[in-house]
């Protein structure tokens, strides 16, 4: 009772404490209530685990029958509408041969016997499940794409020859028409689009709450030209930004050629992988950039007491913190911005135009990686009671982020069973699930995802273990947590 | 009466020690701290060392955040709206740090900004700024090329930029040389006379007494007197005063006679050529026993001079006292 008691008065506190942003909580509550609806709204009108019914296929073989069918009669000839992830491309005959070839070649897993009646017809894998489609896919839907089937249950039977003999099949198996097909983005981006008015609104009357905001984003954009003045005549930024420059531009030029060299060393590249590889370039450089310019920041103003001058000043310390953030992230993003546009186009001079939302992601999500970075790098500096220290964390982070994550992610992968002894274990589903979804925690892998996601043409789309929406929820929740992260810790030194 | 311009109220503050985020260990620095600065005061602030007067001007200036009390600036808590009232404070601090690559006047335009002053403004205002504080010909040379004097007469224009109601002084004459702190002292002064309430802290009592008002005398984080500085005078005058006298001797004798008498302290003895000089501390209705106890054991009395108590004695009075309650 007492412990009861407790809860609700601290809970009572910080929220009397937190008044400015309240608002932006109810908007964040309610916005859990539509995700919740939002995922309960498709486990009861679809079948979202394909996988688990596709197990429950029985194969029996017998002397001169084979039959594969489901312990749930009532399935048969009733249609079931199933959301999954298309796994592979969607096939058709001519995949597994020449038409002569496939002529009568019973396929275990697909269920099926190819035959001419199925050659113009193809079979998709969702989420594992293989399911036949009347017509041909090509060009109407892409590997990992998230899509929603229409399909029925039919029974089918083919004859076909086992060593010499012929064997009749008695098959159930998935079927649907092209039409039965459709993206799952339709009815996502209505969910999305009310969680993120409603997000908006709270966000909205959260500024409003905030004291003399006009005057405070006016203080905001002041540090923040100071610091970019400042910024961009410093020694180490001249260094670094050339390092940068010629870095992005090289690689841009090397992945172009890289599109239309069959012969490389290096291997070839497609054009979507060409600029995502590009963004890794970018992370990989622009972090060390990013890092390098903000290594020091509070902890230099606190060593040489520039800091209480400013602090004496009517201006909010999240507004500090925030107008030196945007400062260092223009001191780096303008050049990186310069370098990413002569990369490219160098990269798509040699080689193909990448799709033009990839071009948007690269260069948009790259300013906001470099500001993720930045004030990743400010929490850091502010914790730091040394200079050496605030060297070392940093050096720490850009070395973890942009070097040695794999390792890092093997090894953890090692750790919680995922066997990586096989020779091609980065194609190991488990594995590229496992390393996806960690990759989460580290924003190079998430601004390489939002570029990737970005060459889809959909949302839908599932990168590896990791949803679509999620890699862009998380390229934006981010630098928000690093720039709430930032400011709290810098409050705290506020109350000593 | 005046109002009062700037109040403390119960204020408490403590630092805390962490480790790795966690709170470890906690040290008080201000304890149900209270005082009021009138308008038009130049209070003096006094502490001895570790006292708690920078964390107390730190929490006024809304550097640190008091754990509880309130400080009022004019009647409203500086919690609630504290762009307003920060409008109100200049501030300078012990150590002056101002970003080295700006010049003079780039560094008023950078901390005049945030005042809502425009450049013309503060280019006119902050130029003549300068003057007064003998920059005038410095504006357009780098923070770099400053002495530390130079560098703690421009954050003091920075802090008189957009005319406080209270400015706040941290030390300021720690760092300046004989000629910058008559400068100084002259201009405070001036400024007082055109309205401006001061709030000093100062090691230097003699600066104190020359140049407050009031005086509040902090020790261990709590205000153990706040006066007027000819009353906290005439107190400790009531109580004590200090008696020089030049005689041509004073024996082991004489001495245990007068320290047999209650109230009579002997401070300090000083051969003086062919004279001693005997500083007593006694209350001043004893003098006239004193002289004629001497005289009578034979000893001639050259001189007899009260001294002035200094802000120093009631300092070392007050702390004294504190310390040893």
């Amino acid at each position: 009772m007492r412990l009861k008691e407790n809860v609700m008065f601290v809970c009572g506190k910080k929220w009397k404490e937190n008044y400015t942003w309240q608002p932006l909580f109810v908007a964040i509550f309610i916005i859990l209530i539509i995700a919740t609806t939002h995922k309960a709204h498709w486990e009861m009108t679809t079948e979202t685990n394909p996988l688990g019914v596709w197990n429950e296929r029985k194969i029996v073989e017998h002397d001169n029958m084979t039959t594969i069918t489901y312990n749930d009669e009532t399935l048969v000839n009733k249609t079931t509408t199933f959301k999954g992830v298309l796994e592979i491309f969607p096939y058709t005959n001519t995949s597994i041969g020449s038409i002569e070839q496939s002529k009568g070649t019973f396929d275990e897993m697909d269920g099926l016997v190819y035959s001419e009646d199925t050659y113009k017809k193809c079979m998709i894998s969702l989420n594992g499940m293989r399911i036949l489609v009347n017509g041909s896919l090509e060009g109407k839907f892409y590997k990992n794409e998230v899509v929603t089937v229409d399909a029925s249950l039919v029974e089918k039977n083919y004859i076909y020859e086992r060593n010499g003999a012929a064997i009749k099949l008695e098959s159930q198996i998935w079927e649907a028409e092209i039409d039965d097909i459709a993206l799952a983005d339709e009815r996502d981006y209505y969910f999305f689009g009310v969680e993120f008015i409603i997000f908006a609104i709270g966000l909205y009357f959260s500024l409003n709450r905030i004291k003399n905001l006009k005057e405070q984003i006016k203080f905001a954009k002041h540090i923040a030209m100071f610091e970019f003045r400042r910024g961009l005549k410093t020694p180490r930024m001249i260094v670094l930004g050339l390092i940068f420059f010629v870095f992005i531009v090289g690689m841009g030029m090397l992945l172009g050629q890289l599109q239309n060299d069959p012969d490389s060393i290096l291997g070839t590249m497609t054009t979507k992988g060409s600029i995502v590889q590009l963004s890794y370039f970018t992370f990989m450089i622009g972090s060390m950039v990013a890092i390098g310019v903000s290594v020091d920041t509070f902890h230099k103003e606190r060593q040489e007491n520039t800091m209480n001058l400013l602090l004496a000043r009517p201006i909010n310390r999240e507004t500090i913190v925030f107008g030196k953030a945007l400062g260092l992230t223009l001191v780096v993003g303008i050049p990186a911005f310069i370098a990413q546009v002569i990369g490219l186009y160098f990269m798509v001079t040699r080689g193909e135009m990448p799709p033009i939302g990839s071009v948007f992601a690269f260069l948009f999500f790259g300013q906001v990686m470099i500001f993720t970075m930045v004030t990743f790098q400010l929490c850091l500096a502010i914790s730091a009671r040394s200079g050496s220290s605030v060297v070392i964390y940093g050096l720490s982070a850009w070395l973890l982020f942009a070097l040695v994550w794999a390792l890092v992610v093997i090894a953890m992968a090692t750790v919680i069973g995922v066997d990586i002894n096989g020779e091609n274990f980065e194609n190991d589903p488990d594995y590229q699930q496992f390393a996806s979804r960690i990759g989460l925690l580290n924003p190079g892998v998430i601004y390489q995802m939002v570029v990737g996601l970005f060459t889809s043409r959909t949302l839908a789309v599932d990168l590896e273990g990791v949803p679509g929406w999620l890699a862009l929820l998380s390229v934006v929740l981010w630098p928000l947590m690093c720039l709430r992260t930032a400011t709290w810790l810098f409050k705290r030194e506020m109350k000593g | 009466m005046a109002a009062s311009l700037l109040e403390l109220n119960g204020v408490r503050k403590d630092y805390r020690i962490r480790k790795y985020g966690r709170v470890v260990k906690t040290y008080n620095a201000l304890n149900n701290l209270s005082f009021k600065v009138e308008k038009g005061q130049i209070f003096g602030f006094l502490g001895p060392n570790g006292a708690g007067k920078t964390t107390t001007i730190k929490c006024i200036t809304g550097i640190l955040k008091c754990d509880e009390g309130t400080i009022s600036i004019d009647g409203e808590n500086i919690e609630y709206n504290h762009f307003e009232n920060k409008n109100k404070i200049g501030f300078l601090p012990e150590q002056v740090g101002l970003y080295r690559s700006l010049t003079a006047i780039e560094t008023l335009q950078f901390y005049g900004a945030f005042y809502s002053l425009s450049d013309s403004v503060i280019d006119k205002k902050g130029t003549k700024l300068l003057e007064i504080l003998g920059l005038g010909n410095s504006s357009e040379k780098t923070v770099n090329e400053f002495s530390l004097g130079m560098r703690k007469r421009l954050a003091l224009a920075t802090a008189l930029l957009h005319e406080p109601e209270i400015l706040i002084l941290d030390e300021p004459t720690s760092g300046l040389d004989p000629r910058g702190v008559k400068a100084l002292r002259t201009l405070l002064l001036d400024l007082n006379k055109d309205g401006l309430t001061i709030l000093l802290s100062s090691h230097i009592l003699s600066e104190v007494q020359e140049l407050c008002t009031d005086v509040g005398i902090i020790n261990n984080g709590k205000m153990i007197r706040q006066e007027s500085i000819s009353k906290i005078v005439e107190t400790v005058e009531k109580t004590a005063i200090k008696l020089s006298l030049r005689v041509n001797e004073f024996n082991n004798e004489s001495e245990k006679l007068l320290q047999k008498k209650k109230g009579i302290e002997i401070i300090e003895k000083k051969d003086i050529g062919k004279h001693k000089t005997i500083i007593l501390k006694l209350k001043e209705d004893l003098i006239p026993w004193v002289t004629d106890k001497l005289v009578a054991n034979g000893i001639n009395i050259f001189s007899i001079e009260p001294q002035n108590t200094t802000l120093e004695d009631v300092f070392l009075t007050e702390t004294e006292d504190e310390n040893e309650a």
